[in-house]
């Protein structure tokens, strides 16, 4: 097992996969901070075999899978040899058109992998036009250092934390101090959130929820309206969604967006499959 | 399979770019990561595209946000393939 002291240390790692590869092949396209974050809460870790490195990150109660391989027989065959990986409750995410990624896809399953869920991106013109406002105006505001808390308890009690890359605290905090999260506060609570990420002139909406209790009364619309407003310079809205949720699905084209083609596979180890398949 | 090999131009990039994100102008940014014109998964697009439009085939080991940093980097790409301005 690898332990990384630092991100460069985990880029150093793939140099010598990449230097023998015939069919590079990869999960890994790391944000180089957000790496560092991982490495610095010592989430990283490793397993090199030949032809392939296998990196795993701790995420809540669950590990991540990325892989570095010379070819997807080397990932095969690299994944054949990893202990525990029957038992350890693991995800791993392949993003592609199914055709471009059946060896990848296959030596994951021949490892135990079980497809769970399908994620697809979904992007919107920055401008778009809007569905017509109906309902009374709601009190949009950014969030607040104290929200923190009960909106990280939203997430996880609204999301799927193998599915949907959910944040940790300190990101949730982080994101409140950078004005990336929108909410309503209706009778003293939470009635709802958008948290969202903006990189130059492509903005990333994360998550977006109305709670229990105050849905159809627009909240969710009010907060779409806001964030999309508040992003002038803004040319390119993305999101993933799973792709069966045709709910939520329907909501976004309602505001504009559309599948873009792009599908994120996301396939769990036997002990996560089992427990939802009960 | 012999594929010619086509020269190439920055504004032949920047049209390749343009078709697979048609709402930016790539011929203004210098850091397309950082500006938001092109994450990860575009640059799959784009490689494939570059393979297709000057018969090459760029390896995976270059698929890394460093060759796609900007239209100069690209270009570079492009010559390390074989590929002449």
């Amino acid at each position: 097992m690898i332990s990384f002291r630092s991100a460069a240390e985990v880029f150093a790692a793939i140099q010598p996969v990449k230097a023998g590869a015939t069919d590079f092949c990869t999960n890994f396209f790391p944000d180089k901070k957000k790496l560092e974050e991982w490495v610095e809460r010592n989430e990283m870790s490793g397993e090199s075999r030949a032809g392939a490195l296998f990196l795993f990150r701790r995420d809540r109660d669950f590990f991540r899978l990325f892989f570095c391989a010379a070819s997807p027989a080397a990932l095969r065959e690299g994944l054949a040899t990893l202990p525990n990986l029957r038992d350890e409750r693991m995800v791993a995410e392949v993003v592609g058109a199914e055709s471009a990624l059946t060896g990848i896809l296959a030596g994951l399953e021949a490892a135990g992998f079980h497809r769970y869920r399908q994620l697809q991106r979904m992007a919107r013109p920055g401008q778009s036009s809007l569905p017509p406002v109906v309902g009374a105006e709601m009190p949009v505001t950014l969030a607040e250092r104290a929200d923190a808390p009960t909106i990280l308890n939203l997430l996880l009690g609204a999301f799927d934390r193998y599915a949907e890359q959910l944040p940790t605290a300190s990101e949730v905090e982080s994101a409140v101090a950078a004005g990336q999260i929108f909410v309503v506060k209706l009778d003293g609570a939470l009635a709802g959130l958008l948290f969202f990420e903006t990189q130059g002139m492509t903005s990333t909406l994360r998550y977006w929820l109305v709670t229990e209790g105050f849905r159809d009364r627009h909240v969710g619309a009010a907060l779409m309206r806001r964030y999309l407003a508040s992003q002038s310079a803004v040319r390119r809205f993305l999101l993933w969604v799973i792709a069966s949720n045709d709910n939520a699905v329907q909501k976004y084209m309602r505001f504009g967006f559309a599948p873009d083609g792009l599908v994120d596979h996301v396939l769990a180890s036997a002990p996560i499959h089992n427990e939802n398949h009960r | 399979m012999f594929w010619p090999v086509r020269p190439f131009t920055m504004k032949t990039i920047a049209e390749i770019l343009k078709e697979i994100r048609p709402e930016f102008d790539f011929t203004t940014s210098t850091d397309f990561k950082a500006d938001g014109m092109l994450d990860s998964f575009d640059m799959v697009a784009l490689v494939a595209a570059l393979d297709k439009n000057y018969g090459i085939s760029i390896s995976g080991v270059d698929i890394i946000p460093e060759n796609f940093q900007n239209l100069e980097t690209i270009a570079a790409l492009l010559r390390k393939n074989g590929v002449q301005p």
